[in-house]
C-alpha cells in the first residue's frame, strides 16, 4: 500500500508541521527548557523536514522515471513532470468569482520547489548547526532558534503553497521572521531601525503582490498555480486603458512599453508581480533594506539574507513563468532592473571596509543576475544560479561570521571586529574557515569547474541569445529592441569582472598580508573621512585579546559541506561537461512557458571563455593592485577621484536620496496632514459629528428614562407608522426600456390586494373602475415622443392612489453623443422611478 | 417511531435532561456553608451553594443536546419518519442547525453562570433549570411550523428568562427589570397571539405553509381576507420585533439586559435572540413568502429594512455615549439585530443566500457576545465588578489572559478579521449586494465603523490606559468553568474565523431546507 499517495501526499504535513512545533515549543517554553533541549528541539524541527524532504525528492525521481520509461519508445514524447499535492482545509468560498469554487489552504510539490525544499532544509540545517555555536552566549538563545525555525515554516509555506494566497502567507511570514531577526539585538537602537527599514520597504513590494492577486482573482477567476495555468491564455488580449493620452501629449518618440498606456492585463499583473518580487529580492530600486539587514546575527544574514528568502522572487517568477512570458514588457523590465541592479551593487562592493557589507552588496548583485537570467527566458539558469548561489553565498558569509566570531573574542565591538581593516593574514590561524572561503570566492567569481562558472554562464549564454516575443497577444506591441541582447550580455559581463575583483579583494583583506588586529583598541571607532586606509594604528595600544583562532567544529563542518557544495553542485547543469540533468528536471515546470522564449542558439558559443576571460581579468586585477602594489593604486585612485570615491562609499548616496524624495516628502505631507487634521478634521468635522451623534445620544437617552410607559409608548408609535406603511397605498414603478426600438414596460411593484389602472396615452383619463390585477404595461413610443402615462393603485383596504410616470424618448438626430450616452446608460438597464403624484 | 423519537432528540434530550437536573437540585444536600443571601437571611433553596455541580450537569445536558442536533443532522432528518409531528414540529437541517447553536450558546451560559453565581453569591439552583428549559423553548421555536407552536414554544422560553433576570431577589434593579421585560413582552405576545387568530380567521389555517398557499391563492381584489392577512402580518411582525429588540421595540432591552445577572444576559442576547430570528425568517419566507408580500413597494421587506437602519443607527449611537461595559453591549446586540434585519431583507430577493449569511452570524455572533460578556464577568468579582470602561484601565497589564480573551471578542464582534465576526459581516452584507439593496448595505457599513468606535474604547482603555490612582479597579475572578467556556468559546471564534467554509456550508443547506 502507498501510504504516501500522489494526491495526498501527507508527509508534506510533516515537513510543515516540524518548524512550527519546534518555533512554538522553543518560544514559549524556551527559557525552561534549558539550553541542550532548545537545541535538541530546534535541530530536530529542521532536520526531521529535511530527511522528508529527501524522501518527497526521491518520490518525485521515481516518478519521473518511470514516466521517462513510458516515453522512452516514442519520439516525440512529452514528460509530464511530477507533483505531489495535498489538501489541507477548503478556506474561502469563491464561488461568485465565476473561476474555482473554493480557495483551499493547499500544498502541493513539484521538481522546482522540490529542490527548493531540499535547499532551504538542507541548507537551514547546516546553518542551525552552526548557530548552535555561533550564538552558544547569547542570552537570547531560545527566543533566536524560535524565530528561526518559524522562518523556515514561513519559508517553507511559501516554497510548497498551491497559490498565490498560502505563498503569501509565507511571504509575509518571512518577512516577520526577518524583522524580528535583524532586529535581534534591539537594544541596539541601529538594529531596530535596520529592522524597521526592510519591514517597511518590504510593504511597498507586497502592495504590488496583493494588487495582483486581485488583478488575477479578477480576470482569471483563480489563484491557485493550476487555474492560473489554464485561465491565463486571454491576459495578453485585454488591456486596462489607465488614462486617456492626448494627441499633442502622446511622446510618440519614446517607446511604448515606457508610456504603460493601455497596458495588456498581462503586463499590468507581471509588473505588479515584478514589484513585490523586487521588495523580497532587493532589486533596484527597492533593494535599501538588504545591506542593512546585515545588522542581524551573521547565520541569519546567511540563511534569510543569502541563501533562502531573498531568492523568494526568483522563485515566484520561475513559478509563474508561464505568466510573465505573456508580456515581453515585463520580460524586458525584469531583464534590465536585474542587469542594472547586478552591475549597480558590484559598484558599491569594491569600496565596502565591512566585510558583511561587501558580502551583502554582493548578494544584491547576484540576485540581479538571477533576474537577468529569469527576465530573458532562461528560467532554468536563473534558477540553477539560486541553487549554486545558496551554496557559496551561505559559506561565505559563515566564514565572514566564523571570522567575526574570532575578531569579536579579540576586540568587543560590533563595528570594528566586521571591518576588513582590522584583519589580514587571518589564514594562518584560521586554516579551515580560509580554505572554505577561497574556495567559495572562486565558485562566486566563476572560475572553472566551480558552481559558479556554469550557472553565470549559462546566465550570460541566456542573456545575449534569448528574446521573448508576444505570444500572439493583439495587444501588447512592445517588441525587444535589438539592442537588448548585447547590452544585457555586456552589463552582465561588466558584473562579472566587478564581482571577481571585489571578492578577490575581500579575500586578500581578510587572509592575506600581515594581521593588523594586534594594535586595535576595544570601541575603535572610524576616524573623520572614509579613506584612511593607512596607519591609523599608530597611536594605538595593544590590546591583550586573545589570539585569533580557528572556531570550534560546530562551526566549521558547515562550512566544509558548503564549500564542498559550491564546488561540485555546477555538476548538474555543466553544458560544457555535457550534463543536463537540471534541465530536463525543470523542463516540464517551464514547457509552457519557453514557448515565448525565442533563442539564437549559434550566438552562445564563445560566451564560455569570454566569461572566463573576464573572471580572469578581475581576478588578476585585484591581485595586481592588491597583493603586487600593497593596494597602492587603489588609493591613488581614491586620491585623485575623492568625491567619486566617497559617493560609491556611501552607496550613491541613495539612502540620502530617498530620504530627501520620499522621506521628507512623506514628512511634508505628514505635517499638513496634521494640520488639517487638527484644524480641519479635529476642529470642524470630529467636534461637529461627535457633536452631532453625542448630542443625538443624549436625546436619545432621555426616551430610556426607565418608565415602562414610556417604552410602550414607543412600541405604539412604532407599530402605527408600520401600520400607517401597509394601509396606505405605495406605486412604485419600475421601468425596464429598450430605446432602440421604443419599447418600454413598467412594472408597478407588486402587493397583496393590489390592483391597478392604466393611463397609456397620457391623456389623464382613466376607464371608470377598470382595475385589474396586471401590474405591468408595455408602451411604445415614437423618436422625440414625450408621454406621461398615469398608474391608479387601489390596495387591499380601498385607497387609491394616482401617479404620472413622464416617458420620453430621445431623439437620435438632435444630438449624436447625448443620446449615445443616455442609450448605453438605459439600454438593458433598470430605472427606478418613484411616481409622482398627480 | 423509534425513528421519530431519534428526529426529536434534541429537543428530548434537554427537555428530561432539564427534568433531571430539577430533581438532582431538589433532592440533593444544600451545601449549608453558602446557603445564606446577601443581607444575612437563611436562605431555604435546595439547590444553594451548589452552582458549580448543577452548573456542569446543565451544561452537559446541554451540549449533549448539540451533538444530538449534530448527529440527527447526520442522520438526514427527512428519513426519520418526521412527517407524524409536521407542521407542527418541522424536523429539518435549517432547525437542526438553529438548535445546535442554542444548545451551544445556553451550555456557555450554564458554564458561565456556574462561576457567575457562585462568586456573587446568588448561586440558587433554579437558574439552571431555567435555563435549560427556556433553551427547550428556543429549540421548539426553531421547530416550530404552526403558530401554535410558535406561540407555546416563545412562551416557554420567555417565562424562564423573566425568572432568570429577577435571579437576585434582594436587588431592586433585578426585580424591576424583570417586570419591565414581563409586562412590555406580554404586551408583544398578546399582540402577536392576536395577528396568530386574525391569520387563522383569514386563512383557516395555523400551519406556516397552509397559509402560505392560501395567500397565494388570494386575488388581487380587495376583501376581508387579504385586509385580514395584511393586518396579521403587521401584528406578528410586530411581537418578533419586540422579540429581537429591534428599534424602536428595542427599548425593554437596555435595561433588562443591565439589571439581570450576566450569564443572564448573555442568554438572551445570544440563544433569545437566535431562536427569534429563526422563527422570524421561517415566518416570513413560508407563510409571507407570496411575491407580493415580499415586494420592496408594499410588502414586509422596507419594513424590515427601516427596523434594520433604526436598529443600526440609533443603536450604535447610544451605544457609543455609555459609560457602562454591559449597557454597551446591550446596545450593541440592539446594532447586531439591525445587521441580521439586512440579512433577513436580502432573503426577500435570494431567499437561500441571504438565509444562510444571517444563520452563519447568528453562530459567530451567539458566540462572540457570550464571550464578551463571559470576558466581563471574568474581569470583575465580588465588590470588585468590572461595570465601567475606566474599571477596565490597565487589566490588559494586570491580567493579560482576561483581557486578550475580552479583546478577541470584542474585535470579533465589531467585525475584524481573523474572527467569525468578519466572515459573518462579510456574507450578510454580500447578500444585500447581491439582492441590490445597495443603499442598506452603506448605511450597514457606516454603522460598522461607528460601532468599531465603542468596541476598541474597550481595548484602549484596557491596554493603553493606567487606573486612576485611588478609583476602585476590577479584580479578575477565578474560576474555572467561566474561564473553559470562554476558551471554548475563543477557540470557536477563531475557529469559525479562519476555517469559514464549512460552517458556510453547513447554514446553505439548512437554507436549502427552508424553502
Amino acid at each position: 500500500m502507498d501510504i504516501f499517495p500522489t494526491n495526498d501526499f501527507t508527509l508534506l504535513a510533516v515537513i510543515l508541521s516540524f518548524p512550527l512545533i519546534g518555533a512554538f515549543v522553543n518560544g514559549v517554553f524556551g527559557k525552561r527548557l534549558g539550553k541542550e533541549a532548545v537545541t535538541l528541539m530546534a535541530l530536530s524541527a529542521i532536520g526531521v523536514p529535511f530527511l522528508a524532504s529527501v524522501a518527497t525528492f526521491s518520490k518525485l525521481l521515481d516518478i519521473r522515471a518511470v514516466q521517462h520509461a513510458a516515453g522512452a519508445g516514442s519520439a516525440d514524447h512529452v514528460e509530464q513532470g511530477a507533483r505531489l499535492y495535498w489538501h489541507a482545509w477548503d478556506w474561502l468560498d469563491l464561488a461568485w468569482t465565476g473561476g474555482e469554487t473554493t480557495l483551499s489552504v493547499a500544498f502541493s510539490v513539484d521538481g522546482l520547489s522540490g529542490i527548493m525544499a531540499l535547499v532551504v532544509t538542507g541548507v537551514g540545517f547546516l546553518i542551525h548547526v552552526y548557530s548552535t555555536s555561533y550564538m552558544a552566549d547569547d542570552p537570547g538563545y531560545h527566543r533566536f532558534f524560535s524565530y528561526l525555525n518559524l522562518f523556515i515554516f514561513s519559508m517553507l509555506v511559501l516554497i510548497l503553497g498551491d497559490s498565490l494566497p498560502v505563498l503569501f502567507v509565507g511571504w509575509e511570514g518571512v518577512g516577520l521572521c526577518s524583522y524580528l531577526l535583524i532586529g535581534f539585538w534591539f537594544q541596539d537602537d541601529a538594529n531596530a531601525a535596520a529592522g524597521k527599514k526592510a519591514f517597511l520597504v518590504n510593504r511597498i513590494g507586497d502592495f504590488g503582490l496583493l494588487v495582483a492577486m486581485a488583478l488575477l482573482l479578477r480576470y482569471t477567476g483563480s489563484l491557485s498555480w493550476e487555474g492560473i495555468e489554464a485561465n491565463s491564455g486571454n491576459l495578453p488580449n485585454q488591456i486596462l486603458k489607465v488614462w486617456q493620452m492626448p494627441e499633442v501629449l502622446a511622446f510618440s518618440f519614446l517607446p511604448d512599453w515606457l508610456l504603460l498606456n493601455e497596458p495588456t492585463i498581462a503586463t499590468l499583473i507581471g509588473l505588479c508581480l515584478f514589484l513585490g518580487c523586487a521588495g523580497k529580492s532587493a532589486q533596484l530600486p527597492l533593494y535599501v533594506w538588504l545591506p542593512d539587514a546585515m545588522a542581524g546575527p551573521t547565520p541569519v544574514s546567511a540563511l534569510i539574507h543569502a541563501a533562502t528568502m531573498v531568492t523568494a522572487g526568483v522563485y515566484l517568477v520561475c513559478r509563474l513563468s508561464f505568466l510573465f512570458v505573456l508580456s515581453p514588457a515585463t520580460m524586458f523590465t525584469i531583464a534590465m532592473t536585474g542587469a542594472l541592479t547586478a552591475v549597480f551593487a558590484a559598484t558599491i562592493a569594491f569600496v565596502q571596509n565591512d566585510i558583511k557589507k561587501v558580502l551583502a552588496y554582493s548578494t544584491v548583485s547576484q540576485l540581479g543576475y538571477m533576474f537577468l537570467g529569469v527576465g530573458v527566458g532562461a528560467f532554468t539558469a536563473g534558477f540553477f544560479h539560486v541553487l549554486t548561489h545558496a551554496f557559496f553565498k551561505a559559506c561565505l558569509f559563515l566564514g565572514a561570521g566564523s571570522v567575526i566570531h574570532t575578531m569579536h573574542s579579540r576586540i568587543h565591538d560590533t563595528d570594528s571586529s566586521q571591518d576588513g581593516r582590522n584583519m589580514g593574514g587571518l589564514r594562518a590561524y584560521m586554516p579551515v574557515t580560509c580554505v572554505t572561503f577561497f574556495v567559495s570566492c572562486l565558485a562566486i567569481a566563476g572560475v572553472f569547474p566551480l558552481s559558479g562558472f556554469f550557472s553565470k554562464d549559462a546566465i550570460l549564454i541566456g542573456a545575449l541569445t534569448n528574446t521573448v516575443s508576444s505570444s500572439g497577444g493583439v495587444h501588447d506591441a512592445f517588441v525587444w529592441p535589438e539592442w537588448a541582447g548585447s547590452v544585457l550580455f555586456g552589463m552582465g559581463l561588466i558584473g562579472a569582472v566587478m564581482t571577481a575583483f571585489y571578492m578577490a579583494r575581500l579575500y586578500i583583506m581578510i587572509f592575506e598580508g600581515d594581521f593588523k588586529g594586534w594594535s586595535i583598541v576595544a570601541g575603535w571607532k572610524e576616524p573623520e573621512g572614509h579613506d584612511h586606509h593607512d596607519d591609523h594604528g599608530d597611536g594605538d595600544e595593544p590590546i591583550d585579546g586573545p589570539a585569533p583562532h580557528e572556531s570550534p567544529n560546530a562551526m566549521t563542518a558547515p562550512l566544509l559541506v558548503l564549500a564542498a557544495l559550491a564546488a561540485v553542485s555546477g555538476l548538474l547543469s555543466a553544458h560544457d561537461l555535457g550534463t543536463h540533468w537540471l534541465d530536463h528536471w525543470l523542463d516540464p515546470v517551464f514547457a509552457n512557458a519557453l514557448g515565448n522564449v525565442v533563442t539564437d542558439a549559434e550566438a552562445g558559443s564563445m560566451v564560455p571563455y569570454i566569461a572566463s576571460a573576464a573572471t580572469f581579468a578581475g581576478l588578476g586585477g585585484a591581485y595586481f593592485v592588491y597583493v603586487m602594489r600593497g593596494g597602492d593604486p587603489a588609493r591613488e585612485l581614491a586620491e585623485k577621484v575623492p568625491a567619486l570615491h566617497e559617493l560609491i562609499y556611501d552607496k550613491w548616496r541613495i539612502d540620502e536620496l530617498y530620504d530627501e524624495l520620499f522621506v521628507a516628502t512623506l514628512e511634508t505631507l505628514a505635517e499638513v496632514s496634521i494640520f488639517l487634521d487638527k484644524w480641519v478634521v479635529d476642529g470642524i468635522i470630529a467636534r461637529a459629528s461627535a457633536g452631532v451623534v453625542a448630542g443625538a445620544g443624549s436625546v436619545l437617552r432621555l426616551f430610556q428614562v426607565g418608565r415602562v410607559q414610556a417604552y410602550a409608548a414607543a412600541m405604539v408609535i412604532g407599530s402605527v407608522a408600520f401600520a400607517g406603511f401597509f394601509l396606505l397605498p405605495h406605486a412604485r414603478v419600475q421601468l425596464n426600456g429598450d430605446l432602440s426600438n421604443g419599447q418600454y414596460e413598467l412594472v408597478a411593484s407588486p402587493g397583496l390586494g393590489y390592483q391597478y389602472s392604466w393611463d397609456l396615452d397620457g391623456d389623464g383619463e382613466f376607464a371608470e373602475d377598470d382595475f385589474a390585477d396586471k401590474n405591468t404595461a408595455n408602451i411604445r413610443l415614437n423618436t422625440g415622443k414625450t408621454v406621461e402615462v398615469g398608474l391608479k393603485v387601489r390596495n387591499a383596504f380601498g385607497l387609491i392612489r394616482t401617479v404620472t410616470i413622464p416617458l420620453t424618448r430621445p431623439d437620435p438626430s438632435a444630438d449624436e453623443t447625448e443620446t449615445a450616452g443616455v442609450q448605453g446608460r438605459a439600454t438593458g438597464q433598470l430605472a427606478d422611478i418613484e411616481g409622482r403624484q398627480r | 417511531m423509534i425513528d421519530l423519537f431519534i428526529a426529536l432528540s434534541p429537543l428530548l434530550t434537554v427537555g428530561f435532561g432539564g427534568l433531571l437536573l430539577m430533581l438532582a437540585e431538589a433532592l440533593g444536600k444544600p451545601a449549608n456553608n453558602t446557603g445564606m443571601s446577601p443581607d444575612g437571611a437563611v436562605v431555604v433553596d435546595a439547590g444553594a451553594g451548589r452552582s458549580e455541580e448543577l452548573g456542569l450537569l446543565a451544561t452537559v445536558i446541554l451540549f449533549s443536546g448539540a451533538a444530538s442536533s449534530m448527529g440527527v443532522w447526520l442522520a438526514d432528518p427527512a428519513t426519520l419518519g418526521v412527517e407524524l409531528v409536521s407542521p407542527w414540529l418541522q424536523v429539518d437541517r435549517y432547525s437542526l442547525f438553529f438548535s445546535f447553536i442554542l444548545c451551544i450558546s445556553g451550555g456557555l451560559c450554564t458554564l458561565l453562570g456556574g462561576g457567575y453565581l457562585e462568586e456573587h453569591k446568588i448561586d440558587r439552583g433554579e437558574f439552571f433549570t431555567l435555563v435549560v428549559f427556556s433553551t427547550v423553548g428556543a429549540i421548539a421555536l426553531g421547530f416550530a411550523g404552526d403558530l401554535l407552536t410558535v406561540f407555546v414554544a416563545l412562551e416557554t422560553m420567555s417565562l424562564g428568562v423573566y425568572c432568570m433576570i429577577g435571579l437576585r431577589r434582594s436587588s431592586p434593579r433585578a426585580g424591576e427589570a424583570a417586570l419591565k421585560y414581563f409586562l412590555l413582552g406580554s404586551f408583544a405576545a398578546a399582540i402577536m397571539m392576536f395577528g396568530a387568530a386574525l391569520l387563522y380567521a383569514a386563512t383557516g389555517h395555523t400551519d406556516l405553509a397552509g397559509i402560505g398557499a392560501f395567500v397565494g391563492g388570494l386575488g388581487g381584489e380587495a376583501s376581508g381576507e387579504t385586509a385580514m392577512v395584511i393586518v396579521g402580518m403587521l401584528l406578528m411582525l410586530i411581537g418578533m420585533a419586540f422579540k429581537i429588540s429591534a428599534v424602536p421595540f428595542h427599548m425593554w432591552a437596555p435595561d433588562a439586559y443591565e439589571g439581570a445577572p450576566t450569564p443572564t444576559t448573555s442568554f438572551m442576547a445570544a440563544a433569545v435572540k437566535t431562536a427569534a430570528f429563526a422563527v422570524l425568517l421561517r415566518i416570513l419566507l413560508i407563510a409571507f413568502g407570496d411575491p407580493r408580500l415580499m415586494s420592496w413597494g408594499a410588502g414586509w421587506p422596507p419594513v424590515m429594512a427601516c427596523l434594520s437602519v433604526l436598529s443600526m443607527t440609533i443603536a450604535n449611537v447610544i451605544a457609543g455615549r455609555q459609560s457602562s461595559v454591559k449597557r454597551m453591549l446591550a446596545y450593541s446586540s440592539i446594532s447586531h439585530a439591525g445587521y441580521l434585519l439586512m440579512g433577513v431583507c436580502a432573503a426577500m430577493r435570494l431567499p437561500e443566500e441571504a438565509s444562510a449569511s444571517v444563520m452563519f452570524y447568528l453562530a459567530g455572533y451567539c458566540i462572540s457576545t457570550i464571550g464578551a460578556f463571559g470576558a466581563l464577568i471574568l474581569c470583575g468579582s465580588r465588590g470588585k465588578e468590572a461595570v465601567s470602561y475606566a474599571d477596565l484601565a490597565g487589566i490588559g497589564r494586570r491580567h493579560p489572559a482576561a483581557a486578550a480573551a475580552f479583546a478577541l471578542f470584542v474585535i470579533s464582534l465589531a467585525g475584524m478579521p481573523p474572527t467569525a465576526g468578519f466572515f459573518g459581516k462579510l456574507y450578510v452584507f454580500r447578500a444585500t449586494i447581491d439582492a441590490e439593496l445597495y443603499s442598506l448595505a452603506i448605511i450597514g457599513l457606516l454603522n460598522s465603523i461607528v460601532g468599531a468606535y465603542y468596541y476598541m474604547k474597550v481595548l484602549v482603555f484596557m491596554y493603553m490606559r493606567e487606573p486612576i490612582p485611588g478609583a476602585p479597579i476590577a479584580i479578575p475572578m477565578r474560576s474555572s468553568m467561566v474561564v473553559s467556556a470562554l476558551i471554548i468559546a475563543a477557540a470557536l471564534v477563531v475557529a469559525i474565523g479562519v476555517l469559514p467554509g464549512a460552517l458556510l456550508e453547513m447554514a446553505a443547506v439548512a437554507a436549502a431546507a427552508l424553502s
